[in-house]
């Protein structure tokens, strides 16, 4: 492989690193505050990439006012299934909320395709020339894109380290019983967690979207690199959860060429088993929880 | 009518099998199998691929319960010394690596397009009772596996199991290691779905890796959860269960017009994850593990 090649796989897994990343850190930030693995969140990406076609074709809206109206939408659907189920479950165990998410990302995918269909949408995007920098050619809309999903991963660092509300959500990662009985608000909490979820996701989805094209499991075909880039950076550490699923989407890019691409999706997998045989607490070894 | 009444009852009696797999590893252990339909898969292609080259089809059902069982070894190995849902998660994985290897390798699944005129176990037979002899026999091996299941499960082996998915700390402190029962369940519940593999190719005849989405195991969970997870004969009637359901489904559609195929395949998706929904909420209590 040539240099110019290299770069190119690089530049490209990250772009895709950056759509894993924020998937995987709307699963880490669900397993640190309410302590379960949320299977939902590939299914909520589909749905708010839908949202956009929708806005698009049934209403004629314009592109940005369909990303708007899904960038709203999302996070209120993701608060309403948090008020309708898991806040039901807080007492439950993490199997049974892990397993309502993995129901809800059925019950999900099943009404959005019994409206829509398996038919793939296309987001149109403006078509750009590509730059050519050092012979490496570069799609300027794959930069808006990644420097999208990177704003939305700086925004959810900056609200964790700077905001009072995310000051209360470290406290309930770090200890929920102590973080109720110092008199912090976990319904606050949540509130703020799961409309982070549909916001992650919705960025996500559009973005994955517009990068490639839209489908029925596009947003389930990316859980299992999700799953692997959080577990890779300890499930609970968000910046664990965005540099595994960076450097996943560059080992999934760089096998490509070696794997062929229908394999490229079971490098998750690869790593998935690799991190739990010599890792399990993630690669910064600061996992929640870990028995 | 007593053509649609055989082939009812084999599939009945081949999610019966899958249940019981899934009912001994949650329902024993605690093991939280989302990946299911894997071993489903590959007890179906090994059968098939190794009847269809000529091997016996006694030997070739042998084979593919033995190839399902071998691939939980390493997931169980691995995740045996974590917490439960890692397992979940690793397992869902495996079913669908299963599902992306059928279809690339064209040249021994033809991928996508799948394979077609599986060959049938008792091909020897007349063609009028091969559907009766096809059922007598999965009645035979579902009995013959709840019998050993119910056995093994009042064995002191059976009872550690139970005393590791009740209490795992108590377990350890009487010296029990919980690792191996956990591995061992685990390769228990994959060859019985492998077993259910080697029914599944013949009985559909035709065999492709849609056939094995990751929803298939959430059928398997529903008639687990349906059947209860305390008792071995749960994982009859709860499959009788699903299958009503799924046969319903099918007949209400041919009922309302107006529904395409594929719509109903999406609202079976709905349907089933509401059910499961529903059931975490109702009785969050069943669904419980280390």
């Amino acid at each position: 492989m040539d240099l110019v090649s290299f770069v190119t796989l690089v530049m490209n897994g990250v772009v895709e690193g950056t759509i894993v990343a924020l998937a995987a850190l709307a699963i880490t930030l669900v397993f640190a505050e309410a302590r379960f693995m949320n299977a939902m969140v590939g299914d909520l990406m589909t749905t708010s990439a839908y949202m956009v076609i929708g806005g698009q074709k049934l209403l004629s809206l314009g592109l940005v006012a369909s990303i708007a109206g899904s960038l709203v939408l999302s996070p209120l659907l993701a608060l309403a299934v948090w008020a309708l189920v898991f806040v039901r479950l807080e007492k439950a165990n993490r199997t049974a909320c892990l397993l309502a998410s993995l129901g809800l990302a059925f019950l999900i995918r099943g009404i959005l395709t019994f409206f829509v269909g398996f038919d793939q949408h296309v987001i149109p995007a403006p078509l750009l020339r590509a730059i050519d920098i050092g012979g490496v050619l570069v799609n300027p809309i794959d930069i808006a894109l990644a420097a999208v999903a990177t704003v939305a991963i700086l925004l959810v660092f900056g609200l964790l380290k700077w905001t009072p509300v995310g000051r209360r959500m470290r406290a309930v990662a770090d200890d929920i019983d102590l973080a109720r009985a110092s008199g912090i608000n976990v319904r606050t909490v949540n509130i703020t967690l799961w409309s982070m979820v549909g916001l992650l996701a919705a960025v996500a989805g559009i973005v994955l979207g517009m990068k490639t094209v839209v489908s029925a499991e596009m947003g389930w075909d990316m859980m299992l690199p999700a799953f692997a880039a959080a577990i890779l950076g300890g499930l609970g550490n968000p910046i664990g959860a965005v540099a595994g699923g960076i450097l996943l989407g560059v080992a999934q890019e760089l096998s490509s060429p070696i794997v062929g691409s229908i394999y490229k999706i079971s490098i998750s997998f690869v790593v998935l088993f690799i991190a739990l045989v010599f890792r399990p607490n993630g690669l910064l070894g600061t996992s929640v929880g870990v028995r | 009518m007593e053509a649609y009444a055989l082939a009812l009852s084999s599939y009945w009696m081949i999610y019966a099998l899958l249940t019981l797999g899934l009912l001994m590893q949650f329902g024993f252990v605690g093991l939280i199998n989302f990946g299911h339909v894997g071993f489903l898969a590959i007890g179906a292609y090994v059968y098939t691929i190794t009847a269809m080259a000529g091997v016996p089809v006694a030997l070739a059902a042998l084979l593919a319960c033995a190839a399902a069982g071998l691939s939980a070894l390493p997931i169980g190995a691995i995740t045996s010394r974590l917490r439960g849902d890692y397992l979940a998660i690793v397992t869902l994985g495996f079913s669908e690596i299963v599902r992306i290897f059928i279809s690339g390798e064209q040249w021994l699944t033809n991928g996508v397009q799948g394979i077609a005129g599986v060959p049938h176990p008792f091909a020897s037979l007349d063609v009028k009772w091969q559907p009766h002899g096809f059922l007598a026999t999965l009645v035979l091996v579902v009995g013959v596996a709840m019998l050993l299941a119910s056995r093994l499960m009042a064995s002191p082996y059976g009872r550690l199991v139970q005393a590791i998915r009740d209490n795992e700390e108590a377990a350890r402190a009487l010296g029990k290691d919980p690792r191996r029962p956990r591995v061992q369940m685990l390769v228990i519940g994959a060859v019985l779905a492998g077993a259910a593999g080697v029914a599944y190719a013949p009985y559909i005849s035709f065999i492709g890796p849609e056939q094995f989405a990751p929803l298939v195991t959430f059928y398997v969970w529903i008639a687990m959860l349906l059947g209860g997870t305390k008792k071995l004969t749960g994982a009859l009637i709860g499959s009788a269960g699903l299958v009503l359901i799924l046969e319903g489904s099918r007949l209400m559609r041919d009922m309302i017009s107006g529904i395409s195929e594929v719509q109903m395949t999406s609202a079976r998706m709905a349907i089933i994850g509401l059910a499961i929904v529903l059931f975490t909420l109702m009785r969050p209590s069943g669904v419980k593990t280390s």
